[in-house]
């Protein structure tokens, strides 16, 4: 790297270390940053180049789309996800673009989708599409569910004695007893059961 | 010092095999002497690991780079604490730490269990040992920390930017030690299995373990979270990525187990479930690291692809087929003591508590499987993402979270009308009034409102309980409301405990429910410019850029973007959120530029700007800027959860209830009234 730029950086450096002391005071200027006169930075390199964000990239079916599909790029997270979290991809910035050209030419949410997955195939969908074998991935947690609520109804079945005696129901041996009584002996169980 | 060490490793290899060879051995032909040599074989591996460790450390400390490990992930200029926490940054030197934490662990048990449960003990040392010998020799075999490069670099490649964050050294080893805790109750496990002795005395041994497996578990995920939503850049916290999902799914089969083992402790029923749930367990957290190490399924957490996964996978089906063959071969020894008295008693709520939170773990599992069982079957894979887990699980957490406010309501064996009248009011009460008041405000999601409504539900519940706990005990004691309140907590710390793990959770979701309502803004700004933002609470917050600067700062370049905030006109101050180019010591770059989020957090709200570079290498910035509400809940939920945990767990109030130990001699007991 530019060896003046580096010393330039240590003397910035140890002017870091008496300007947090002024930390507490409202200044609007950072110690240590090298500001341009002329907007333009010391050293770009060191930052990642970007296209000016436009009103259209904010637009809720844009979004809407981009949370419905994957980036390609292999990152596993959705095209809106990481075109503005990955700042070094350069593949969901195009999969943006193509969005915006796709809706510009007249295609609606759902067109634009289909068309992505006639590119790229059903993966790029951030979920399974509900239809044929894919059900199944929707289907089974409540099958699981269901089965689940039978098995342990058997379970209970089995499980579930005669009741000898109702020992801890408001019963009839209760039902005259004094308030007080019964509150201590609810007391008394809780701790013994404790 | 690396010889030393690398020694050791093979000696840890030999040694655990023989250990783990003596100790079944000893304790299946019950020659005692054999199985104590077994047990010392344990802590002998500890040492010797405990070497390769410090060699390992060493090496990493003094930059040693003739080592390919220390290369790979460490560089002159990396700070300290990074240097340090690059022991477990890499796939071999997890490994190596995964087995001194699984030994200390081990070698601990067995130090609080001196003298008591003998015939399970040879098992417990010679199941650690088998799970410590198998990391080893995955190490030895595959993926040696000491192996050597065939040159010296000048300098090593340094450490990942987006892991130089004080969440990502207490992150990963949270993480292990939850994961590898859980080899202690598993190791007791086998052991009852293997001896026959399926009493409840094995899961005394266990019970702290387990609460503190699943503390460390429950941490490790909440400052995963935190990792992920500080320093990615993302603007959330939970993908629903495989390894994300890997670590929750021990957690949801632990969880049940937390609860049905009270069940067992206090009726003696659910042996066989209990057991399957510790062993299901174990199994997962090894399927974990499969998942993390094999690069079967795509995820943005993995190591790098290597041959590991192949071990994990023999090991996993090894672990699976044994233990299950142990579980098969009990069964018949594992009825049930007692029968359940009620449908309505506590102890049914607790059975559906488990049925959904297992319910939960499937559906986690499947969607993870699902790419796999799709392209088998179909030829194509298909994306698992965020949209199905949310679809399946908000109506399954929302169920859990209903149960987690009855659970506690109903009494244990047999709830009454009375009782249940005089239970559920209040809470009931606070469900309605919390469902009506946020339809009134007409807020718009409905699963927000259940989460919101169910959370006031479990609140009122848990309240309740400390209320009319600590009312017992102001008249039976005339106690003060402090000291009545104290000592009830303390007297039944578990319990109580257990509550404030259910505060906690409901943060948690009080949380998550507040993604319902988050926005992102994308933004170009030159200096000076503003943008404005509108919360979802009506606030309008205004974002000026006042300039961008650059520096050099530790082992990094940085550019910081700097705006003013204001707040309905009201200034708030400053947010800087930067790019950071990492630099080894020779000046060269190392790895991408990484994002530092600017995060303005508050019980509301957090406004969450990330600097996305710069146009034409120009101070003309551009941002996004997301509105997250509710987020501080769930950073302070699982404090509250932890919290909750550590009273359940402290000494002095967390032994075996009256009702479990009473199990080893079951009789019956009677209650009366005196007037």
């Amino acid at each position: 790297m530019n060896l003046t730029w580096r010393r330039r950086g240590l003397v910035l450096l140890c002017g870091l270390a008496p300007a947090s002391l002024l930390a507490q005071t409202p200044a609007r200027t950072t110690a240590g940053r090298v500001d341009s006169s002329d907007g333009q930075l010391y050293a770009p390199a060191y930052v990642q180049e970007r296209a000016p964000s436009t009103a259209r990239d904010d637009e809720a079916v844009v979004k809407d789309i981009e949370h419905k599909i994957r980036c390609t790029c292999g990152c596993n997270l959705d095209v809106f996800t990481c075109r503005t979290t990955d700042f070094n991809c350069t593949t969901s910035p195009a999969m943006h673009r193509l969005v915006l050209a796709r809706l510009d030419s007249g295609m609606t949410e759902t067109q634009v989708l289909a068309a992505f997955v006639a590119q790229y195939g059903v993966s790029v969908l951030m979920q399974p599409p509900k239809r044929g074998f894919d059900w199944v991935a929707y289907v089974m947690p409540f099958v699981g569910l269901g089965v689940g609520i039978g098995l342990l109804g058997l379970a209970m079945r089995r499980l579930v004695g005669r009741q000898a005696e109702p020992v801890a129901a408001d019963g009839p041996a209760l039902a005259n007893a004094d308030p007080d009584a019964v509150e201590r002996l609810k007391h008394e169980l809780e701790k013994f059961e404790s | 010092m690396t010889d030393i060490a690398n020694i050791a490793l093979w000696l840890t290899l030999l040694i655990g095999v023989w250990g783990s060879v003596m100790c079944f051995v000893g304790g299946i032909k019950h020659l005692p002497d054999l199985a104590a040599s077994g047990e010392r074989a344990l802590y002998v591996v500890w040492g010797l690991l405990a070497v390769a460790s410090a060699g390992l450390l060493h090496a990493l400390l003094t930059h040693d780079f003739t080592l390919e490990y220390v290369a790979a992930y460490t560089s002159r200029n990396l700070p300290l604490w990074y240097t340090w926490s690059a022991f477990y940054a890499g796939q071999k030197g997890s490994l190596l730490f995964w087995s001194i934490v699984v030994a200390t662990f081990g070698s601990a048990a067995m130090i609080s269990n001196r003298g008591k449960y003998r015939d399970l003990t040879p098992y417990v040392a010679g199941t650690v040992l088998v799970v410590v010998t198998f990391f080893v020799s995955v190490m030895v075999f595959a993926a040696n920390p000491f192996q050597r490069l065939g040159f010296t670099p000048a300098d090593g490649n340094g450490l990942n930017p987006q892991l130089q964050n004080p969440g990502m050294t207490i992150h990963p080893p949270m993480l292990y030690l939850g994961y590898t805790s859980i080899t202690i109750p598993f190791a007791f496990a086998v052991g009852a299995l293997i001896s026959g002795k399926l009493d409840t005395g094995w899961l005394h041994a266990i019970r702290k373990w387990t609460i503190l497996s699943w503390l460390f578990l429950s941490a490790g995920i909440v400052l995963g979270m935190w990792w992920a939503y500080v320093e990615l850049g993302w603007g959330g916290y939970w993908a629903w990525d495989p390894v994300e999902n890997a670590s929750f799914l021990p957690w949801l089969t632990m969880t049940a187990f937390l609860h049905s083992v009270m069940i067992q402790e206090k009726r003696g029923m659910l042996k066989r479930w209990n057991m399957s749930l510790v062993v299901a367990s174990f199994l997962l957290s090894i399927f974990g690291t499969f998942i993390t190490r094999s690069g079967v399924i795509s995820s943005v957490h993995s190591f790098a692809q290597s041959g590991v996964g192949y071990f994990f996978l023999i090991f996993l089906v090894f672990a699976a087929v044994s233990s299950i063959t142990l579980l098969v071969y009990r069964w018949p020894q594992l009825e049930a003591e007692s029968k359940l008295e009620s449908m309505v008693s506590r102890e049914a709520a607790f059975l559906f508590n488990n049925l959904i939170l297992i319910v939960i773990a499937f559906s986690v599992l499947w969607g993870t499987l699902f790419p796999i069982l799709s392209e088998l079957v179909q030829g194509t894979k298909v994306t698992v993402g965020p949209p199905f887990f949310n679809q399946v699980n908000v109506p399954l957490g929302l169920l859990l979270l209903l149960l987690t406010g009855i659970g506690p309501l109903i009494a244990w064996r047999h709830a009454s009308t009375g009782n249940l009248k005089r239970q559920f009011l209040w809470p009931v009460a606070m469900l309605l009034l919390t469902a009506t008041a946020l339809t009134l405000v007409r807020m718009s999601d409905g699963w927000a409102i259940g989460a919101f409504a169910l959370g006031a539900f479990v609140v009122a519940t848990v309240v309740q309980e400390f209320v009319r706990g600590t009312g017992a005990r102001m008249r039976l004691h005339q106690e003060s409301v402090p000291l009545a309140f104290v000592r009830l907590v303390g007297r039944n710390r578990r319990r109580y405990g257990g509550y404030v793990v259910h505060l906690g959770i409901v943060m948690l979701f009080a949380g998550f429910a507040g993604l319902a309502f988050k926005s992102d803004t994308e933004a170009t700004l030159k200096p000076g410019q503003s943008v404005e933002v509108r919360s979802p609470y009506g606030h309008v917050f205004r974002l000026t850029l006042d300039g961008v600067s650059q520096y050099e700062q530790l082992n990094r370049f940085v550019t910081a973007a700097t705006l003013e905030v204001s707040r309905d006109g009201v200034p708030l101050g400053l947010m800087r959120s930067e790019k950071r180019q990492h630099l080894n010591s020779l000046g060269q770059t190392t790895f991408e530029p990484s994002t530092e989020v600017a995060i303005r957090s508050d019980i509301r709200e957090d406004l969450y700007v990330v600097y996305a570079g710069s146009v034409q290498g120009t101070e003309e910035s551009v941002f996004r800027i997301t509105l997250n509400p509710l987020v501080w809940w769930v950073w302070y939920g699982g404090m509250v959860l932890v919290v909750g945990g550590l009273i359940s767990m402290w000494p002095g109030g967390g032994g075996p209830t009256a009702a479990s130990r009473r199990r080893a001699e079951p009789a019956g007991y009677v209650a009366r009234v005196t007037a």
